[in-house]
């Protein structure tokens, strides 16, 4: 049985921002897939579908085989999630939240104070367990999401860019802690665009651009595939990029490297921004 | 066991906010009563003759009583709900398999609990001015309840729609609070001219005063299957909204 299967899923925020354009994917048990796109490609969007945070025009996903719209608190309980932006209770220790949690998976609160305190201390945050959000820095409200996403001991971990503005060290560390969890069985999915980061983790890789997946393969694959292209085409956005990486095969795929396509959709957001305040 | 777990945590969360807020969220509100109960019933009580057989300050008790608990029940899920949406935190909730039924329970139960404390509180500090035992505890208990989930719905209905903390401050300042001044507490309908009376009747937030004093005193304006009647089908209907509007995410699922 597939972890998720998403089939043709749609979702459009207004009459003009399309952000899915008829998804299709299935994540295997045990995978740890990544899906690699730049800022605004739909990463976020699709992601927050499969936890019933996004309601889709058409399409279906099932996790586990349950339906997250016929029947999300069963489809809900396989699923442990880190999203992008932080959403940390601001008035609440953070011991409290990871009990809380566990409660809401419907762990009993024993196990939940044992679990608490076991992924405080791995995350090294057993120390600030009475603090609040506002004492914590950056890295450390990051490194709370994903133990907070443990708690519900989930078959699925779905991980929205968590190494996003945290050191060269820590994030080393989570790819090692990611690793043991995949070991485990666990499902992993991974959003990023970090290519370095989906490159060394992912077994497979969906490359998402403007809300398609647009390649979906295992890295070494993807990079044997368009390796084709790389006598051919070593001018242009190509110069710019490693050989044999999969940073040329999203240029191949996009036309461009990710972190421009990213600040791409950085400046396109700055500069409608004037215009709908007028 | 899982259903029962995840309402225990959520519900426990609800205590747990109020509780560690206490100078927020229950000293101010037992104190303003007090206040209450000090300027109008001693200094301008002492004009006015006897209601329904009780001194105007023993009379304003369970109106003031019943206005404390609507408005702390309102505040406490509002509140609570307003924050997971401004913390984001709202959304970790909707990921997790909690049922839309789980979630307002948790928090209309916040609302009674804390509809309740102010209650126990407020009655204890007028207990010497009453001079007699409550007239009835159970149907006082029922009418507290009551309130607490007609306004803690409300107040879940407030956050829902509230983009803004001054969305929620002006239902409470020009709806609530207005309304409750016009329910009697401070007087019996009965003494109004037509059509204020008529008009009163209408107003769902008098039947809860009522009844609130009928249990407290054993006198009311109207009677009391219509005031328990009333409240109660206005608590259940609420209640069924928000559930209603957690399960198609009201301004929650994008």
């Amino acid at each position: 049985m597939n972890a998720i299967t998403i089939e043709g899923i749609e979702k459009s925020y207004g009459k003009t921002v399309q952000a899915l354009k008829g998804i299709t994917l299935n994540i295997p048990q045990g995978e740890f897939f990544g899906l690699l796109g730049p800022n605004g490609a739909g990463k976020t969007t699709l992601i927050s579908a499969i936890v019933g945070l996004v309601k889709p025009n058409a399409g279906e996903i099932r996790v586990m085989g349950c339906d997250i719209r016929k029947n999300p608190t069963e489809a809900k309980k396989y699923i442990g999630l880190s999203p992008q932006d932080i959403n940390i209770n601001n008035y609440m220790p953070i011991g409290k939240i990871m009990e809380f949690q566990g409660g809401f998976y419907g762990v009993s609160v024993k196990e939940s104070r044992r679990r608490a305190e076991e992924l405080l201390k791995y995350f090294k945050l057993w120390d600030k367990r009475k603090a609040g959000r506002y004492q914590l820095s950056g890295g450390m409200q990051r490194r709370l999401m994903i133990a907070r996403a443990l708690m519900g001991k989930p078959k699925i971990l779905i991980l929205d860019e968590p190494t996003a503005g945290i050191d060269v060290e820590l994030r080393h560390e989570l790819w090692t802690f990611l690793k043991q969890l995949k070991e485990k069985g666990i499902t992993i999915l991974l959003t990023t665009h970090y290519i370095e980061e989906a490159e060394r983790l992912c077994e497979k890789i969906g490359i998402i651009h403007q809300g398609k997946i647009i390649a979906c393969e295992s890295p070494l694959k993807l990079i044997e595939q368009h390796r084709l292209h790389e006598k051919a085409e070593r001018s242009g956005a190509f110069q710019f990029v490693r050989s044999g990486s999969l940073e040329e095969v999203f240029v191949a795929l996009t036309g461009r490297p990710i972190e421009e396509a990213s600040k791409k959709s950085g400046e396109e957001k700055w500069e409608a921004l004037p215009a709908s305040l007028l | 066991m899982g259903s029962t777990t995840r309402l225990a945590a959520l519900v426990q969360m609800e205590f747990f906010r109020f509780w560690r807020l206490l100078r927020q969220t229950i000293v101010p509100p037992v104190l303003n009563t007090l206040l209450f109960i000090l300027i109008f019933g001693f200094s301008l009580g002492s004009r006015i003759k006897e209601i329904h057989g009780f001194p105007f300050i023993v009379y304003i008790i369970p109106g003031l009583t019943a206005m404390g608990v609507m408005n702390n029940a309102f505040s406490n899920t509002s509140t609570s709900l307003h924050m997971a949406k401004f913390d984001r935190s709202l959304d970790n909730l909707l990921a997790a398999p909690l049922k839309p039924f789980e979630m307002v329970l948790a928090l209309v139960t916040g609302g009674i609990a804390r509809g309740l404390l102010i209650a126990i509180l407020t009655l204890a500090v007028a207990l010497p001015l009453l001079k007699q035992p409550l007239f009835s505890f159970w149907l006082t208990l029922y009418f507290v309840v009551m309130q607490s989930v007609f306004f803690g719905c409300w107040g879940i209905i407030g956050a829902l729609r509230a983009k803004t903390w001054d969305n929620l401050a002006t239902t409470q300042t020009f709806v609530i609070t207005p309304l409750a001044y016009l329910a009697g507490v401070f007087y019996s309908v009965t003494i109004l001219p037509p059509p204020w009376r008529e008009i009163s009747l209408f107003n769902p937030l008098f039947y809860m005063v009522d009844g609130t004093r009928y249990g407290v005193l054993g006198v009311h304006d109207a009677p009391l299957w219509i005031s328990a009647g009333m409240i109660t089908g206005l608590a259940i209907l609420l209640f069924a909204v928000c559930v209603w509007l957690f399960q198609i995410g009201y301004k929650m699922v994008r």
